[in-house]
């Protein structure tokens, strides 16, 4: 038990800067050989997130899997034939970038309240803020595109088929959790 | 060649072949170069991409983008 939280652990922060430096070599890695212990990392590091930024955690759960579930289900269809442990932890390991983005926005929010002005100093931050977003929005994009390339085994088409059922579905399921007040945050 | 080796070779060539290659059509040459670059160390090419959206958000909204940073920021 000991071993396998340590060695998932050391597993862990390997993929970490894998999927940052050699995202296709470690999402081939994570789908083959990844362990749902490394799946809890993830949870920890979201957790904590929630606890600090005074957020629930039962509705990113819920996201997650809705996300997962509507992925499996609607590839399926597709022709997917992935293993789903191997989906759950590729998915899983999409949420590093969102951790970074809502981290340091929150800590950003603290240091730097809105709203900014258009004075020099508050379009420079602007400027940076946005392409930090950006580039982050676009790492994500990327690691959900080969979780879905190797978990799912599907090819760029049928992955854009996928996204473009799924998205929508997920747009909706956002705005109603922000309508009910379940979750302030619409686009995890 | 071991055969230690040449069995760690196989291994690894059907890891690399078990997805057959991603093909565009007539674009695959250029999706193979872009992908190429995005496969290790990917920064550069998502830094570039998204000074390319910042300035085209600028072009478009001018100094509103400063209203578009308040509003994400506040998404707490």
């Amino acid at each position: 038990m000991g071993n396998h939280v340590l060695v998932s652990g050391l597993s862990f922060g390997r993929t970490v800067i894998g999927i940052a430096t050699r995202p296709y070599e470690t999402y081939r890695r994570i789908v083959s050989r990844g362990t749902m212990w490394e799946l809890a990392y993830v949870g920890v590091l979201v957790s904590l997130y929630c606890y600090i930024s005074r957020i629930r955690v039962a509705p990113v759960v819920l996201t997650y899997l809705v996300t997962v579930g509507l992925f499996w289900w609607i590839g399926l269809f597709a022709g997917a034939k992935g293993r789903l442990t191997g989906f759950l932890i590729a998915w899983g390991y999409t949420l590093v970038p969102t951790l970074v983005w809502f981290s340091t926005t929150s800590l950003l929010y603290v240091l730097i309240p809105p709203p900014r002005s258009t004075r020099p100093e508050g379009f420079l931050f602007s400027i940076l803020y946005l392409l930090f977003s950006a580039t982050l929005l676009f790492w994500k994009v990327i690691l959900s595109y080969l979780a879905l390339r190797f978990g799912l085994r599907l090819d760029l088409g049928k992955i854009s088929l996928v996204s473009l059922i799924v998205l929508p579905i997920l747009f909706l399921y956002s705005i109603a959790l922000y309508r009910m007040g379940i979750f302030r945050i619409p686009f995890l | 060649m071991t055969d230690a080796l040449y069995q760690k070779f196989v291994k690894r060539w059907e890891e690399v072949m078990d997805l057959p290659p991603q093909t565009v059509g007539p674009l695959t040459p250029y999706y193979k170069k872009l992908v190429a670059r995005l496969k290790v160390m990917p920064w550069p090419v998502l830094v570039i991409g998204s000074v390319v959206l910042v300035v085209g958000l600028y072009l478009l909204l001018g100094s509103a983008i400063t209203i578009l940073v308040s509003v994400l920021q506040r998404g707490f």
